[in-house]
């Protein structure tokens, strides 16, 4: 086995094994702290895709931002509705959880499926442009690349998701806004 | 094997020298601040008190390590290792002199800011982890304003990257001296691109950098949570913020962190801005002052002593100025830096494509 497959699967196995605990673990903190380690894991994945830039926005994006965010979320929230998200009294297995076995279990199949019927590996689209030539070298030049294609040909949908940030960020400020302090 | 080998070296030496410049950082820091307040500071130990960090490396290895009974445990314990590793890091991408890089990254900046942010995650693991008022109250504090922060920080440096065209941070330090292979010019009118020197550094190609450098510097000393930044362990309020609770070994994995921090931020600086590993004397006539002092080992001086000397300013604000309260810090975050480095980028774009 090469070196970067051993990797690929000891990444594999980190994100897996931390998301599981994620899920599974009965303290709330903790199991956010976890996820810090599923994040890691997957922007390993992302590198050994050959996906640097991804796998720093993903740092960036999720350990900075986002896990900080759920982080802030949790510490300002009161006790007492926290004590009631982290009992959980029900047992893993009852009827009150057939519907979430159910869907489970249909995700389940629908992904297997997806894995077993798809073959990545000879997808028609990507033999072709291997065949006309139409792929990018690994010479460590993606990121100006993605820059160029962001600013010319996909600016419209870049501009778009800057305009929905910009939404969310004056809601946030309007519903942050002191009440009855400034009207007439 | 031998090529993972090297990789090995280079990370032991790197933490060798962390650890060597917080020895002498807290020595320093300790000088620099009697001499500010005119005290003498450590005297009793050794020769002008030159053993004093030794004794107190001593003392903290002897200490139990105490765990409070009501902390997270695991939080608890973990945490001082995840916020050094996340500065620790961050070296990795940085140049030390031309062709002396631990990893040559493409995206090295990008790279650098991501891992940073890792140290907030261990300040918010240290204050829950310790399960006292103080801490937490620290380790919120601290986030918020590493986040705050982090806009005008981030703006300024993408001032620098849009004139540069690179996130490498070797190109970057490659286009401010002699062995830049572009042409580079004085405030945007005059060629030194055979000059060099201090003549060439990135601060000296466009007016608006300087700018970008004192509010990158400003926010640099926020980041790592230094004075007048230093609510986050503000001592007349919080005790010591989020690392109250710890003792021994654990502390000193805290304060290596800071030191470090320190040291990675002014480094960022230099690479950005101050010229890198390049020499800042200028070729004069046939005195080719930068041509002869440009080089690897040349590189590992110059770095030293411009990073060197960013921490020291770094000291003498923390021992000068009084600390800012919450709601000034974030008013100069919000309402002054964050516009003006937006001011700076928008420039760079300009000057870029008009100037250059």
């Amino acid at each position: 086995m090469s070196m970067i497959k051993i990797l690929f699967y000891l990444m594999a196995f980190i994100t897996l094994g931390s998301a599981l605990v994620v899920a599974a673990g009965k303290n709330l903190v903790r199991s956010i702290f976890m996820f810090f380690v599923t994040l890691f894991g997957l922007a390993g994945l992302y590198v050994l895709a050959l996906a640097d830039f991804v796998a720093v926005t993903q740092i960036v994006i999720y350990v900075g931002g986002i896990l900080v965010l759920i982080l802030f979320a949790f510490m300002l929230s009161g006790k007492e509705a926290l004590d009631k998200v982290e009992v959980q009294k029900n047992k893993f297995i009852s009827l009150s959880n057939a519907p979430a076995f159910f869907l489970a279990g249909l995700f389940a199949v629908i992904m297997l499926n997806v894995i077993f019927k798809a073959h990545v590996d000879q997808l028609p689209w990507v033999i072709e442009s291997v065949k006309a030539g139409n792929t990018m070298p690994i010479d460590g030049t993606g990121i100006n690349k993605i820059g160029v294609n962001l600013m010319t040909r996909y600016l419209l949908p870049f501009e778009v998701i800057s305009i929905l940030l910009m939404v969310a960020l004056v809601g946030a400020a309007h519903l942050s806004r002191r009440e009855g302090a400034n009207q007439v | 094997m031998s090529f993972y080998l090297t990789y090995f070296i280079v990370a032991a030496g790197l933490f060798g020298f962390v650890a060597l410049f917080t020895m002498f950082g807290v020595y320093a820091e300790r000088k620099v601040s009697a001499f500010i307040q005119n005290r003498l500071g450590p005297m009793e130990t050794g020769k002008y008190g030159t053993l004093q960090v030794l004794a107190d490396m001593m003392k903290m290895a002897q200490k139990e390590i105490i765990i409070p009974a009501a902390a997270d445990k695991i939080l608890f314990v973990s945490a001082p290792v995840i916020i050094f590793i996340g500065v620790y890091l961050g070296f990795v991408a940085l140049p030390w002199g031309p062709g002396l890089i631990p990893a040559n990254i493409n995206i090295g900046l990008y790279y650098v800011f991501a891992i940073i942010s890792i140290e907030t995650l261990g300040i918010l693991m240290a204050g829950w982890g310790s399960n006292n008022k103080y801490s937490i109250l620290g380790a919120m504090r601290s986030a918020a304003q590493i986040i705050s922060y982090e806009i005008p920080a981030g703006f300024s440096i993408i001032a620098v990257v849009m004139v540069a065209q690179t996130l490498n941070l070797q190109d970057i330090a490659m286009q401010q001296g002699v062995l830049s292979v572009e042409q580079v010019k004085f405030f945007g009118f005059w060629d030194v691109t055979h000059i060099g020197g201090i003549l060439s550094w990135n601060v000296f190609k466009a007016p608006h950098l300087l700018v970008a450098f004192v509010i990158y510097f400003i926010a640099s000393l926020a980041e790592s949570n230094r004075a007048p930044f230093d609510i986050p362990e503000a001592e007349s309020e919080l005790v010591a913020g989020f690392h109250t609770e710890f003792t021994g070994l654990q502390f000193a994995l805290v304060f290596l962190a800071e030191y470090s921090m320190m040291f990675l931020v002014s480094m960022i600086g230099v690479i950005l801005f101050l010229g890198a590993w390049n020499t800042p004397l200028p070729n004069i006539g046939a005195a080719k002052l930068a041509d002869w002092t440009t080089g690897a080992g040349w590189g590992i001086l110059w770095i030293l002593i411009k990073s060197l000397g960013l921490v020291g300013m770094q000291m003498w604000i923390r021992w000068t100025l009084p600390r800012l309260r919450v709601d000034q810090l974030m008013n100069l975050s919000w309402k002054v830096l964050t516009p003006l480095a937006f001011l700076c980028m928008l420039i760079s774009g300009i000057w870029r494509l008009w100037v250059m």
